[in-house]
């Protein structure tokens, strides 16, 4: 498949793609455009910044609020946890009823004494996957 | 309140209504053993309470491996600890078990054994599911590439 990028300023910006077939690659261009174009708003310390999805590691709850993880930072957004379920896209699994989690942004798992799964993020934060949630958890990565 | 201190009561009071179901269970099969059992209204209400306490504690402790600042070995010693303390005083109190010292070293050994192989079965499980994971996820990054 061929590939041309145009910088042009003035033009409104689109991804056009055409193909023999619906493909894998297809599908990945669609979901990439389509998470890309989702944005949420976090607060952080009074101030408010656009959040992209793809930059997330995990969304967790705490105390009846909703954080996006990003790297060391924590920020805090106005949806719920089910709500963010629904809008993001299958990189984005539920690991227990407190986190969502950003499965390309997951480092490695461990087991841990109580023989729950432990999720290891690249950004060093841990959460477990609870047993309700493993099944499910486990079919999605294809086992 | 402490997370963790939240946690083993909540887990507590979710499944410590099992533990007079499992007694009676063990009552009713006793009987159906052909045992005469005959229990006058204190030892019931021992019973009772007895079982309800131990199911309470037993749920609970189930949230010490999952305090991440103790070590593994010490999250086990401590449930083991809380949990045979439990078991061995509500047997003792409702002499399930007579207050002998071969017989309750019979009992802690066989405690013991049990407890370590429960938990090096639910260790090699979750191992086994970590590695099957974590060669998923490497599959996955590698596709991405």
């Amino acid at each position: 498949m061929k590939c041309q990028t145009i910088i042009d300023e003035k033009r409104e910006e689109e991804v056009l793609i055409y193909a023999q077939k619906r493909s894998s690659l297809v599908d990945e261009i669609e979901r990439l455009v389509e998470s890309n174009n989702l944005t949420l708003k976090g607060t952080k310390d009074d101030k408010i910044i656009i959040i992209n999805p793809l930059d997330v590691t995990c969304f967790i709850s705490q105390n009846n609020k909703v954080f996006a993880l990003i790297g060391e930072e924590q920020y805090k957004i106005k949806e719920r946890l089910y709500q963010l379920e629904e809008m993001m896209d299958e990189n984005y699994i539920k690991i227990n009823q407190s986190c969502l989690a950003n499965i390309k942004r997951i480092d490695r798992f461990s087991s841990s004494l109580g023989g729950a799964i432990m999720v290891l993020f690249d950004n060093g934060y841990k959460d477990y996957i609870s047993r309700r949630e493993l099944k499910k958890f486990k079919e999605r990565m294809g086992l | 309140m402490n997370k963790y201190v939240k946690d083993y009561l909540l887990r507590g009071l979710i499944f410590s209504g099992l533990g007079p179901v499992v007694g009676g269970c063990v009552y009713l099969f006793i009987e159906l053993s052909g045992e005469r059992l005959v229990l006058n209204g204190y030892e019931v209400f021992l019973a009772i309470i007895t079982t309800y306490i131990i199911a309470f504690v037993h749920a609970g402790s189930s949230v010490f491996p999952t305090i991440e600042r103790w070590s593994k070995v010490k999250a086990m010693f401590v449930q083991l600890l809380s949990l045979y303390s439990v078991y061995t005083i509500g047997y003792l109190i409702n002499s399930w078990i007579p207050f002998k010292i071969e017989i309750i070293a019979i009992y802690t050994s066989c405690f013991i054994g049990g407890f370590l192989l429960i938990w090096l079965f639910a260790i090699i499980s979750s191992k086994i599911v970590s590695n099957k994971l974590n060669a998923k996820l490497m599959n996955i990054k590698n596709q991405q590439k």
